[in-house]
């Protein structure tokens, strides 16, 4: 189907070749930092004839005789006209419009002037994404945008976790809404970063209420790369490199585990010749590539663009492993002057091989996750000899982790198509219509192999224990869901003397249909190729299936107005209907206002010489959540409730049971938000920056209502819209950037973002407890009146008892011991209410993953040939749950070399660390660290080759770089990485975390 | 150029009838989309007789750190490990809030399994209402209907015996609420009724039970019959001590000829005695979809336990041992003493214990604790089962047998409920057990029958409760902290009074 679709475009692609008179070729660059310009326009002078720039801002063009003067534009640069006289080859340098006002942003369902804009937006350019090694343009976006977190966690093919402005949902879904060319989506891992070429980001209620119901995440909307008219050009970019864990933890040795052990239990193990390095076994440096090449070209009447890339990711992990190939075609053609179509389609295929969150098989439920056994195998244990593994299980009921990475095959093979096609016909001047259609299949197969194993001497070293499986097993998963999307708009653009109006009317629908099928069997051969359903034993088949589906329909407009291009107002309202609500819900508008004051035009300010740009800006809006349970509304019956009348030799014979209450009202969260900001350009523009303010409340938060157990309903509790949750917050942006010298230029700039989340009112809902993660420790957060959305809440440890007289002495007020069965070295925990018992009701508040900041710093320098940049990301005043150190269960689990050495001991009476212990401690706030870090970001350093020398190797532009991502991190958290993604009352705990990769690459831009 | 503009008018039209196309298709019913998969009460014309089969599945409920235990590791905690007849075991740490604060008479109203027990029983209590709300409109013939409600109100008053017996006056639900509203106002669901209006509600749903349901003969393995309605309507009888009735019951189920002892009363609690003859009321396990369909935990939880210096892959948690009081309350040459504890080897010779199928547990160097049950055990080797490598195996809970309809109506002859041979009822069960017949039993001499024969069976604690001298038998026994008028029930979750708003009473002195 794809090769049939890329082959018909390319047929129909019109590939011109002009008669060759001579070549000129040439760079186009940036006055204030050097750096080259991807995508300006060249144009010949009195003519039609015209290329764009290459990803490097290098160009070629062939001029007839008596073609002299080039016409060099960019959106957001002063025009210039160039006399290329006998040249051959040119550099230009294009000088930022002080107005950079003019810039366009892309806004939902079209486009505006950065100068009238009345909401909070902000875009970067692909080329800025590209700079990175990483695997979504998402993680890219890292530190670049004010009042946007990303979370992204080191596992290759994982989406990172975007927050913008805070945390707004407790209950609902938090994935931010991405439209790609007009086609809306959860998920981009499928999208080449190199095939972007602006990523834009609606921020708050009043820009992304053009979204209605779907604007409460953040709304991304991504544009990808088009041709543009003139001869065939062609680019290959590509960056290889490895990745290896950015921060280990140091964990005990042999000898010092053994210490430690003995010093816990009161038994030493017996004495190995081993000593493994548990980390070092399973982890690696591992390979990560990518490639890209691009065709692209046009002529005035139609542009074409090809790009295919190739992206190989291991993982740092053993055997884990992923690859993405995508192919992209888009093409716009001009059928007249009034009628044009165009069409961007994309096919992706991955292949996600042992993704670590997968492999967390075992026979019994009592083996964690291979990064978690990693962390507890003792020492002293082999991890395999000569094919043989050693035996974790029997010495300590943890399971070897080499060998669950050997012996579990786990392969999620995904392909997508998306993709959409427009009709523009602009009957008049004033007047634009457009219907634009859309499609995204996604087909995933999802197939996980068991290996089957005993545990003999033919396993493992010494026999026995229960990490074993009797038998093998075979599981797939095969998921196909298709959206489309139908939008037909009307742009009406009028100008009255001073008065400019735009109206955007449109409606859209929009319908989705999802289906799965699962099945699985035991005792499949090893052969991968009998990897098939039909090959395992029938008699132990299990199959499933099921599915959702959703429609929804909306109606939007949006009028920008301004008057003298000084004043602004925007309005806009979306009516979205959804499937997902009950009928007397089902229809709501989401209105918004916005105004601007660009006082830098005033009169009064043309006297002044600081003051470039200034602008103030305020608005209002709602958007929504949609993200519920689609049947959340409707009473369905729990099926699958079977009972075995037949006696245990015979199948049960199938039930059902009506078991939940429901609430037939629920609706969506509802954010109102208010926006108020400042945007200045100081000293001709050197200084640009921006101030925000925001405050916006969900006041319908999804929140379970606890109802008696007397009425049966099967969860004790009802999901409804009661809880109120705030996030206000200051956004501020500051950049500077000076060109010194026509061969140097420097720019340095930050972005910080103060951000205060609060639970506001529960309103009868149970205050939320998360981060549940087993052992003695039972939840670590709560969601309470008061506190920002899954705050810890823990024990309050008062330091460590140091002998029997202090625990006698430990009383409350009615002489109750409190921790009678304490020895010394145990913690000393905070009876909170002095009743003389150490239970929940002694917890407390202990921060919030949430940050007070969070900032981006980065800074740029190019001098002749050469470019260096730099940025910085980082976070302040977070507190994270170190939960791996935390649930230890074993007096023989491994521990930290730390925590042998900083041990509370008779002699060394630490007030801060415990003794040896075997575990099972209650969750406190010793467990609680500080999860402010600054790391660096991105570090790249590039040269790019003068024109002149390319011309005898027939390239047009070449530059060479070299990257790293995450090179380095300052912190104070003692695990592998503060940066933890979770769902809202579940973040921040590192429990099996994925370390942080640090990447090291290099890489060549070659034009054709 | 003429053409050309006919042309866009034409296509201006064109796209503005694709609009007016879009805006009407895009009305109400292209909203409409059902919930994909989801079972309505309106979609499934044979609804009612699967919600029947719902209730029964209801039984099955053990999460007892969660939403609902109804024969789970809460059910063993609160009748077993809470009587003189087991201890808590595991490591002495394990579980020590829920189930050591159960064994040891430090229950405090927060208790956990208390909570989940409460739950899983009104969840049952909600399936059955809501199968009877089905079943009173279903399109079904009468008799059918008659029958498949006879079952439900059957599990609707077992499962409110287990209750009172647990938590003395409880709130007595016998409708489904319309909605949350209904469920917060209507008291209901929120406050207590007493004792004797729960056991009135209870004894009118068995007696319709025993009017409307088939004799087993006549019934599918499984599906509670007449026998099973009158038997258990006799036991609630003698909690009630109503002997009249319990000897008429008793005598009526006696004379049904459907009922007999078994020989080997080892074999009861294994696979091959799966509804025997002697099975009155069995909670049933089995395989579904090609897995073992079990009650969580109720295996596992009460498997043998490595320990000590290990070395072997164990059956399970090691909880529910047999006390020593229990080891102490069999006469010599009982063969039931064998049948139901396992005695892990203690010598030093390093023998180990031999199970009845051939599986040798190590000695106990290498065991955590001494005893363990052995009603509790499976054989992986010797029974079938959908998923044998699995620790918790389908085994199925005897709750009703015909042991005990002779001892209740044994007893209920020496009570003066009805003229009959109480001793030769008594002696029936001794023979089996290879014990010496008494002469001219005594009261005290059926109530160490039943402590014996029923041991570990989840009978004793009520027994004892039930015949006033719980507070003796566990001093006796060494739990001295329990108190009298207080530990005879279980405290009422605090979180369901708070729920309340009060309105809910806590028990006596918790």
């Amino acid at each position: 189907m794809i090769i049939r679709l890329l082959f018909l475009g390319l047929l129909t692609a019109p590939v011109l070749l002009f008669g060759q008179v001579r070549t000129i070729s040439g760079v186009v660059k940036d006055t204030a930092d050097g750096s080259g310009i991807p995508g300006a326009n060249i144009l010949i002078d009195g003519t039609t004839k015209g290329v764009a720039t290459d990803l490097n801002g290098a160009f070629q063009i062939e001029l007839s005789a008596g073609e002299q003067v080039l016409i060099v534009s960019f959106i957001g640069y002063k025009s210039q006209s160039i006399n290329v006289g006998q040249r051959s080859s040119i550099e230009v340098t294009l000088e930022s419009d002080a107005t950079q006002l003019d810039e366009i942003v892309v806004m939902g369902y079209g486009e505006q002037k950065k100068s009238d804009v009345t909401g909070a937006t902000a875009s970067v350019k692909g080329s800025e994404l590209m700079k990175q090694p990483v695997l979504t343009a998402t993680q890219a976006l890292q530190g670049k945008i004010a009042g946007v977190q990303i979370i992204s966690s080191g596992q290759p093919g994982s989406s990172p976790q975007i927050r913008v402005r805070g945390v707004g949902t407790a209950l609902g879904g938090t994935t931010s809404l991405y439209v790609v060319d007009g086609v809306l989506t959860d998920d981009i891992s499928n999208v080449n970063t190199a095939d972007i070429v602006d990523m834009s980001i609606l921020k708050d209620a009043s820009s992304a209420a053009i979204y209605g119901s779907r604007g409460a995440n953040g709304v991304i909307i991504i544009t990808t790369k088009k041709g543009s008219s003139g001869k065939l050009k062609i680019t290959y970019n590509n960056n290889i490199g490895f990745r290896q864990a950015a921060n280990l933890v140091e964990m005990a040795n042999s000898a010092e585990y053994s210490n430690y052990v003995q010093a816990a239990t009161g038994k030493a193990p017996a004495a190995t010749a081993y000593d493994t390095d548990w980390y070092g076994t399973i982890l690696r440096n591992a390979l990560q590539q990518s490639h890209n090449v691009s065709l692209s070209g046009g002529t005035d009447k139609s542009t074409y663009l090809f790009n295919a890339g190739y992206l190989s990711d291991q993982g740092i992990v053993l055997n884990n492993d992923f690859k993405r190939l995508t192919l992209r075609f888009n093409s716009d053609y001009q059928l007249n002057e009034k009628l044009k179509f165009g069409y961007q389609t994309s096919f992706g295929n991955s292949i996600n091989q042992n993704a670590f969150s997968n492999i967390n098989i075992d026979p019994f439920g009592n083996i964690g996750s291979v990064y978690n056994n990693a962390y507890r195998a003792a020492p002293i244990i082999a991890s395999s000899v000569d094919g043989r593994y050693g035996n974790t299980s029997t010495f300590q009921n943890v399971g070897n982790p080499l060998l669950d990475i050997n012996n579990n095959s786990i392969k999620v093979n995904e392909n997508r198509l998306q993709g959409s096609t427009f009709l523009s016909y602009k009957p008049v001047e004033w007047l634009t219509l457009r219907s634009s259609l859309g499609g995204d299949w996604r087909n995933s197969l999802n197939r996980g192999y068991y290996y089957q194993f005993n545990a003999d001497d033919k396993t493992f070293l010494v026999a026995g224990g229960n990490q074993l499986r009797t038998q093998s097993s075979l599981a797939v998963q095969n998921t196909q869901a298709f959206r489309w999307v139908w939008d037909n708009t009307a742009t009406f653009t009028k100008q009255i003397e001073e008065h400019s109006f735009t109206l955007l009317t449109g409606i859209t629908a929009e319908k989705f249909k999802v289906t799965s099928l699962s099945a699985n069997r035991n005792d499949v051969p090893a052969d991968p190729d009998l990897w098939y359903i039909g090959v395992g034993d029938a008699n132990t088949s299990q199959n499933g299936g099921g599915g959702d589906a959703w429609a929804r329909n909306s109606y939007l407009a949006r009028l920008n107005y301004s008057f003298r291009e000084k004043y602004l107002l925007t309005a806009t309202a979306r009516v979205d209907g959804s499937s997902r609500l009950p009928s007397q819900n089902r229809w709501q508008t989401f209105p918004s206002f916005g105004v601007g004051w660009l006082l830098s035009r005033e009169g009064f300010m043309q006297n002044q010489t600081v003051f470039d740009i200034l602008k103030l800006r305020g608005s209002y809006g709602k958007v929504g959540n949609d993200q519920i349970p689609t049947n959340a509304f409707t009473q369905t019956v729990s099926l699958n409730r079977p009972y075995p009348f037949n006696g245990s030799a015979e199948p049960a014979t199938n039930g059902a049971q009506i078991n939940q209450i429901i609430d037939p009202n629920i609706n969506w969260e509802i954010t109102k938000e208010y926006d108020l900001a400042v945007e200045f350009g100081l000293f001709e523009s050197k200084l640009t920056g921006e101030v925000n303010f925001y405050d916006k409340k969900v006041a319908n938060a999804l929140i379970n209502v606890p109802v008696p157990r007397t009425v049966g309903d099967a969860d004790g509790v009802i999901l409804t819209n009661a809880a109120t949750i705030q996030n206000r917050g200051v956004e501020v942006l500051l950049n500077w950037k000076k060109r010194v010298s026509e061969t140097f230029a420097y720019s340095i700039g930050g972005n910080v973002t103060l951000n205060d989340n609060k639970v506001v009112a529960l309103n009868g809902g149970r205050a939320i407890r998360g981060g549940s993660i087993g052992a003695a420790q039972g939840f670590t957060t709560l969601t309470q009146n008061g506190y920002p959305v899954g705050s810890f809440f823990v024990l309050k440890t008062n330091g460590v008892f140091n002998n029997g007289a202090e625990v006698s002495s430990y009383t409350n007020s009615e002489g109750k011991i409190i921790q009678p069965n304490a020895k010394p070295g145990d913690f000393i925990y905070d009876d909170v209410n002095g009743d003389g018992i150490i239970d929940d009701e002694d917890r407390v508040f202990a921060g919030s993953y949430q940050p007070v900041a969070y900032f981006g710093l980065n800074g740029s320098v190019n001098y002749k040939n050469w470019d260096f940049s730099i940025d910085f990301y980082g976070n302040l005043g977070n507190e994270v749950y170190n939960g791996k150190k935390a649930v230890k269960v074993d007096g023989r689990d491994n521990v930290e070399k730390k925590v042998v050495y900083d041990r509370w001991t008779a002699a060394n009476q630490s007030q801060t660390e415990p003794g040896a212990n075997t575990g099972n401690q209650y969750a406190s706030s010793y467990y609680v660290e500080s999860g402010t870090f600054i790391r660096i970001n991105n570090l790249t350093v590039g040269y790019t080759f003068p024109v002149s020398t390319l011309g005898k190797f027939k390239l047009s532009s070449f530059r060479a770089f070299a990257t790293s991502q995450n090179l380095f991190t300052l912190k104070k958290y003692s695990g592998f990485t503060p940066e933890l993604p979770g769902d809202p009352i579940s973040s921040g705990i590192e429990l099996s975390a994925y370390p942080t990769t640090r990447t090291v690459a290099v890489g060549i831009s070659v034009g054709f | 150029m003429k053409k050309t503009r006919l042309q866009i008018s034409w296509l201006s039209f064109l796209l503005l009838v694709l609009f007016s196309l879009v805006t009407i298709s895009c009305s109400d019913s292209f909203l409409d989309i059902k919930v994909q998969g989801g079972v309505t009460t309106q979609t499934d014309p044979n609804l009612a007789s699967k919600l029947v089969t719902g209730v029964y599945n209801s039984l099955l409920q053990g999460d007892a750190f969660g939403n609902g235990d109804v024969h789970g590791w809460g059910f063993i905690s609160v009748t077993s490990i809470i009587s003189d007849d087991a201890d808590k075991g595991s490591t002495a740490g394990d579980q020590l809030v829920p189930i050591g604060d159960i064994d040891n008479f430090t229950t405090t109203p927060t208790n956990r399994f208390c909570e989940t027990l409460w739950s899983g029983h009104y969840n049952s209590i909600g399936a059955a209402n809501q199968a009877l709300k089905s079943l009173s409109n279903a399109s079904i013939d009468d008799a059918q209907r008659k029958k498949l409600i006879g079952e439900v109100r059957f599990i609707r008053g077992y499962i409110y015996f287990n209750l009172v017996r647990m938590f003395g006056d409880v709130p007595l639900v016998l409708r489904v609420p319309d909605d949350a509203a209904d469920a917060n106002t209507d008291e209901s669901f929120q406050t207590r009724a007493s004792r004797s209006l729960v056991y009135d509600s209870i004894k009118s749903d068995l007696q319709f039970a025993a009017a409307n349901l088939p004799l087993k003969s006549a019934s599918v393995t499984g599906h509670v019959s007449k026998g099973t309605a009158q038997a258990m309507l006799a036991k609630v009888h003698m909690y009630l001590g109503e002997w009249n009735k319990v000897y008429e019951l008793t005598n009526e189920v006696i004379q049904s000829n459907e009922f007999a002892l078994v020989d080997d009363y080892a074999t009861i609690w294994r696979q091959v005695g799966d509804n025997n003859v002697e099975s009155i009321f069995e909670i049933q396990t089995g395989e579904f979809n090609n897995e073992n369909l079990d009650i969580d935990n109720y295996i596992v939880s009460q498997g043998p336990r490595v320990g000590g210096s290990g070395g072997w892959d164990d059956l399970g948690y090691g909880f529910n041992n047999p006390s020593a009081s229990l080891l102490s309350a069999y006469e010599p040459g009982d063969l039931r003493k064998g049948a139901t504890i396992i005695v892990i080897d203690n010598s030093g010779n390093h023998l180990g214990t031999t199970l009845w199928d051939g599986f040798r547990i190590p000695s106990s160097d290498s065991v955590q604790n001494l005893f363990y049950n052995y009603k509790a055990y499976t054989s992986r080797e010797k029974e079938k089962f959908a998923r044998p490598q699995s620790k918790n195996r389908p085994k199925n809970i005897r709750i009703l047998r015909y042991a005990d309809v002779l001892l209740m109506n044994a007893e209920a002859i020496l009570n003066g409920g009805g003229a009959g041979d109480a001793t030769a009822r008594v002696n029936q069960i001794r023979t089996r057990a290879g014990l010496t017949p008494k002469a001219g039993v005594t009261i005290n001499d059926v109530w160490q029958e039943r402590h014996i024969e029923f041991a570990m069976e989840h009978d004793r604690f009520w027994d004892i409760v039930r015949q006033g001298r719980a507070a003796q038998v566990m001093v006796a026994a060494g739990k001295t902290n329990f108190v009298a008028g207080k530990h005879e029930l279980l405290p009422i979750p605090a979180s369901q009074i708070l729920l309340s708003g009060g309105k809910l009473k806590q028990n006596p002195n918790y």
